[in-house]
């Protein structure tokens, strides 16, 4: 069976591929997403850090080496995509605030206080100022949500829990969806009478918007109200997934989702096919330019052997710091372990180096120097560089 | 090929799983998969009586990143415990759908008075059956009455309808419309004597019963390959039976072969509007609906392809909703046992549905049909009625001198 043709196919279901993609189809090109899973975007906490390193976003990546992805971007880039982004979000139901030029902070399970510049609405009054008190509301036998950590750190802060049949954070993300369950609710937290300034409960307020419950509950305390996010499984990060899933598909992009890609077609310099392994019998998937966004090691773009590190869909020429036994640090938890900066090189256009392929171009953590463990940078630069990747791609098409 | 050792724990599954959200009795599926088969051991009694809750709708299967087979180490604990265990009866009658269906319409009127009358509806309950939705009419005019052979004799495109039990039973004219419908785009179009696919019975933990369905199935369907034919689907269950369980779960040797020829209907009506059909004109409708993904569509990891189709009819809008399971997964949520689980998903979807406010609801799906026809009270249709609907008004355009669709 003949293919339909493309103009671009992304590789990866990620942040960065899908901010790819809509790019891509915002200039009208006819785009396929393929991805053999759903991303570790799911897992994270929907925020977007730009640059956590420091409490200024564009002031700490002005500092970076000249070989950092970022620097391909550059600053308007990056400012641009990430407004970008901003839009996508508002029409997407889902809307985020934040400014690159300044980092804010958000509470942790744990108590302490995390760096991040992009935030959805749900969690826009989780940066207080000092001294301010808080209630925190944990729920009957949630996992991974200790009350009394956030408590023991923070003295201005008490905690009641609150029993909503379910102990797993989807559970309750899925009952607070129901308007009776909310309103059962409402009534035992105004039961409470909590004279504090803000009222903080681990992010579960509804699968889908979390804006209309945690209005009805501010208005009802009279309290500001804000969620804290979760160790995975995360209802911030699926939330941020689907809601771009369905931007995605409002604008017309064909998703093939669930299966890998198994083979690549190349002719000369060219890319013209990619197989997916869809079951019973392959799948082709025909474009005329190629967006690779696969990840890192952790969602499988790259694949580490003894000595070697493989790029794992074009076998493109992978950048390695070194021999295996200067990858890592001997302290796990110190910041900064040299295979982080691994990755694929590429040019100015983000076509990978020394691959000698025309029509194929690679962002988001795949590609080499981005360190986004030790910078705090995941999300930030998978926005940046797919927006990039993918302009420069469009300039190719045409 | 994955196993369930190369799961890293990271929960993609459990965020997908419908039944984990609403039933907590359900560990999930990272628990009832992976972490669970370390302990499963061949010759010992399985234990895991929850491992009959997983409905098999086989989201955690598309989400894992890793391509550990989830849903299959599932299924094979599910048929495990089932034959170590007695099987409550409704496992038993649902199994054998097939034959309820031969039944219920041979006898038609007389099924649908009965099955809808409320001293029957009492006694299905006692007997562990779920009642809060209506059970699916059946017609006497069934699919394998009436015309089977359709298109030119000498076309090149040769295909064989595997319409299964719910097109064949409950909604022939779904069949007939599909028949005709690639008839009309230059197929010669045959409709075999078939039996049912074997899922019904899978997921009531019956491997025999489903071995013998599937090879009665396979022996056909191969003969029909050999003289040149594909096997075309319009149940994405069915058709997830054929191209996957046919050669992994039931080993049949036969299995890879039926896989490899076997095409979604829509799959092949893209095909033939690029390739053979590209001057069809699409009349318009005039419709804002919500098209509803079948789990099992999504699990064939082919894409939307009626979605494709959609984009060429003018005037149509689509909104595509894909992150909810409707719930009834088949005779699943027809057992009383998971009537509340099905309940609960149902709501959430009808929910999703309905903030969108479209005039109709779209799925490839009979039982999601049912489902979310009764939760949300929209008017349901499957993908094909849309677009012969479309075609129909393209045709009455002759004039301008556009090709015909019959």
């Amino acid at each position: 069976m003949s293919a339909y043709e493309y103009d671009a196919v992304v590789i990866g279901g990620g942040v960065s591929g899908i901010m790819a993609s809509l790019t891509l189809a915002s200039e009208g090109f006819k785009t396929a997403l393929v991805s053999r899973g759903d991303p570790v975007c799911c897992l994270s906490t929907g925020c977007i850090d730009v640059f956590s390193h420091s409490d200024k976003p564009l002031g700490g990546i002005r500092a970076l080496l000249p070989d950092h992805p970022y620097s391909l971007v550059g600053e308007k880039g990056i400012v641009d995509a990430l407004c970008f982004f901003l839009e996508i979000m508002n029409e997407a139901g889902l809307p985020y605030e934040g400014d690159p030029g300044r980092n804010r902070k958000i509470l942790t399970p744990i108590g302490s206080v995390k760096n991040t510049c992009l935030v959805p609405q749900s969690m826009a009054h989780a940066d207080m100022p000092p001294g301010e008190y808080f209630h925190v509301i944990s729920f009957q036998g949630i996992k991974d949500f200790f009350p009394s950590y956030l408590t023991s750190r923070h003295r201005n802060s008490t905690y009641s829990v609150y029993d909503a049949g379910v102990p797993t954070t989807l559970g309750i993300a899925a009952r607070f969806d129901d308007a009776t369950f909310l309103d059962a609710f409402i009534t035992w937290l105004r039961g409470l009478e909590i004279p504090h300034d803000r009222v903080a409960l681990p992010a579960v307020l509804g699968t889908i918007d979390p804006a209309s419950a945690m209005e009805k509950i501010s208005r009802a305390v009279g309290r500001k109200v804000f969620e804290i996010p979760t160790l995975p499984p995360s209802v911030p990060g699926l939330r941020l997934f689907r809601a771009l899933k369905r931007v995605m598909q409002n604008r017309g992009i064909h998703l093939y989702w669930g299966k890998e890609v198994t083979s690549v077609e190349r002719q000369g310099h060219t890319i013209e096919a990619v197989t997916l392994a869809t079951t019973g019998r392959a799948k082709r998937v025909q474009g005329r330019a190629f967006v690779l966004a696969t990840g890192s090691f952790v969602s499988g773009g790259l694949f580490a052997g003894r000595d070697s590190v493989r790029e794992t869909v074009f076998d493109l020429p992978v950048a390695v710091p070194g021999e295996r036994k200067d990858w890592f640090n001997t302290d796990f938890f110190s910041a900064g372990h040299s295979i982080e900066r691994a990755g694929v090189r590429v040019d100015r256009s983000f076509r990978p180096a020394g691959a000698k392929i025309d029509n194929l171009f690679a962002c988001g953590s795949i590609l080499a120097e981005c360190e986004i463990m030790s910078f705090q940078c995941g999300h930030g630069l998978a926005v940046a560089t797919g927006v990039a990747a993918a302009k420069s791609c469009a300039q190719g098409l045409s | 090929m994955t196993t369930f050792e190369h799961c890293v724990r990271c929960t993609l599954c459990v965020e997908n799983c419908p039944v984990f959200k609403v039933n907590p009795a359900f560990p999930g599926p990272k628990q009832a998969g992976p972490d669970a088969q370390r302990f499963r051991l061949d010759g010992e009694r399985s234990v895991d009586d929850w491992v009959r809750l997983c409905s098999q709708c086989q989201r955690c299967q598309v989400a894992c990143p890793y391509g550990v087979n989830v849903s299959e180490i599932i299924l094979k604990a599910q048929l495990k415990y089932s034959h170590e265990h007695m099987s409550p009866f409704a496992a038993h009658l649902f199994a054998n759908t097939y034959h309820l269906g031969k039944l219920g319409s041979l006898a038609a009127p007389i099924t649908n008075a009965v099955t809808s009358s409320a001293a029957t509806r009492k006694i299905m309950g006692v007997l562990g059956l779920a009642t809060n939705l209506p059970m699916p009419k059946y017609r006497f005019f069934s699919l394998n009455r009436g015309r089977r052979r359709k298109g030119r004799r000498r076309a090149s495109r040769k295909v064989v309808f595997f319409h299964g039990c719910y097109l064949g039973f409950n909604r022939p004219d779904i069949g007939r419309g599909i028949r005709d419908l690639l008839a009309g785009l230059g197929c010669r179009v045959v409709i075999p004597g078939q039996t049912c696919c074997g899922l019904p019975a899978l997921g009531n933990g019956d491997l025999e019963i489903a071995k013998r369905f599937a090879r009665k199935n396979a022996r056909m369907l191969v003969e029909y390959i050999d003289r040149g034919y594909r096997v075309v689907y319009a149940c994405t269950s069915c058709g997830l039976t054929l191209v996957h369980d046919y050669p992994e779960v039931l080993e049949l040797p036969e299995g890879r072969k039926i896989a490899e020829n076997t095409y979604n209907v829509h799959e092949l009506i893209l095909d033939l509007l690029e390739n053979d059909a590209p001057d069809v004109e699409f009349g318009e409708v005039d419709r804002t609906a919500a098209y509803h993904i079948p789990c099992h569509l999504k699990a064939l990891g082919i894409g939307y392809p009626a979605a494709g189709i959609f984009e060429k009819i003018p005037g149509l809008k689509i909104a595509i909703l894909d992150d909810n399971c409707c719930g009834l997964a088949g005779s699943y949520g027809f057992k009383k046992k998971n009537q509340q689980t099905a309940e609960k998903l149902g709501t959430i979807s009808a929910f999703a549905i309905k903030t969108l406010e479209p005039d109709a609801l779209i799925s490839d799906c009979g039982a999601c049909r049912m489902q979310l026809g009764h939760y949300t009270g929209l008017p349901v249709l499957d993908p094909s009625e849309v677009i012969i609907a479309s075609l129909e008004k393209g045709a009455s355009k002759e004039s301008r001198g556009k090709r015909r669709i019959p």
